[in-house]
């Protein structure tokens, strides 16, 4: 395996460290902090082909800039979507969230 | 060592670092645990990007998720404090689908990656500086850029609008 492939393994395992995260927890916070490692991971893998592609421009690591900035802007919105939930239903657990059941 | 080789020492005391960090903010019942462990695992992500060669992400890494998205993940869990969070992994069901899910995903995109040859692999990482990623980001990404600021302020304002609440409009 060379260097990129080491690296992309680790960029999956954050992954899916992630993932069973947002699938596994309740709590919305956690879900929300969870996907912050996910975008950490791909962040890690766009960074790590872009500094080992030959002949790479350093897009990539323009890219994950970008990333960054769009994962700030989608935590604040979130964390305030779970505050207002919290003022309404006094909770942040997703499974009180159930007014629309049928 | 010349700077841009493959540690591998380096690189497996940061991985290590970054997952176990990982599977705290997964696993810890506590939510200000999971929070700080979040933290350190963001630190480990920036020592990853140092290694890379990718000086200024890693600053920016420091400087947005360190800095500023564990302050206000912090306050919102201030404000959302709530008693006895009853979570016990493996014992809820949702764990039960969730592990199998993980270890899925897993392997199918190590089996990808694994599997997959990506084209002109130099075996030396590059050194990207400010000065080519400015240009970079002020030429042919300018769009980008400017969307990006967009969808910043366009967070903002929702942030704002979503958090006042119902009682305080004038």
């Amino acid at each position: 395996m060379s260097p990129l492939d080491w690296w992309l393994l680790l960029a999956v395992l954050l992954f899916s460290i992630g993932a069973f995260g947002v699938l596994a927890r309740r709590n919305t916070i956690l879900v929300i902090m969870s996907l912050e490692l996910m975008l950490n991971a791909v962040n890690i893998a766009l960074v790590a082909i872009s500094q080992f592609r030959a002949g790479s421009t350093g897009a990539g690591v323009l890219f994950s800039l970008f990333v960054i900035t769009l994962a700030a802007a989608e935590v604040t919105v979130g964390l305030a979507i779970v505050i207002s939930n919290y003022r309404a239903k006094r909770t942040v657990q997703a499974d009180r969230f159930d007014e629309m059941k049928g | 060592m010349p700077g841009g080789d493959f540690h591998p020492f380096f690189f497996v005391v940061i991985s290590a670092w970054i997952l176990v960090c990982a599977l705290g903010v997964v696993l810890f019942r506590k939510i200000v645990y999971s929070a700080v462990s979040m933290v350190a695992c963001f630190l480990g992500v920036a020592g990853a990007y140092a290694l890379l060669n990718a000086e200024l992400v890693a600053i920016i890494q420091i400087l947005v998720y360190v800095g500023a998205i564990s302050v206000v993940i912090l306050f919102a869990i201030m404000l959302t404090e709530v008693q006895g969070e009853d979570y016990r992994l493996f014992f809820n069901r949702q764990s039960v689908f969730a592990a199998p899910l993980g270890v899925a995903v897993a392997v199918i995109l190590t089996v990808l990656v694994t599997s997959s040859q990506i084209a002109d692999v130099g075996e030396v990482t590059r050194n990207v500086g400010v000065h080519q990623l400015s240009q970079l980001l002020f030429n042919r990404y300018v769009f980008p850029f400017e969307l990006v600021s967009l969808v910043l302020l366009a967070a903002m304002i929702g942030a704002i609008v979503l958090a006042r609440g119902e009682g305080e409009k004038r």
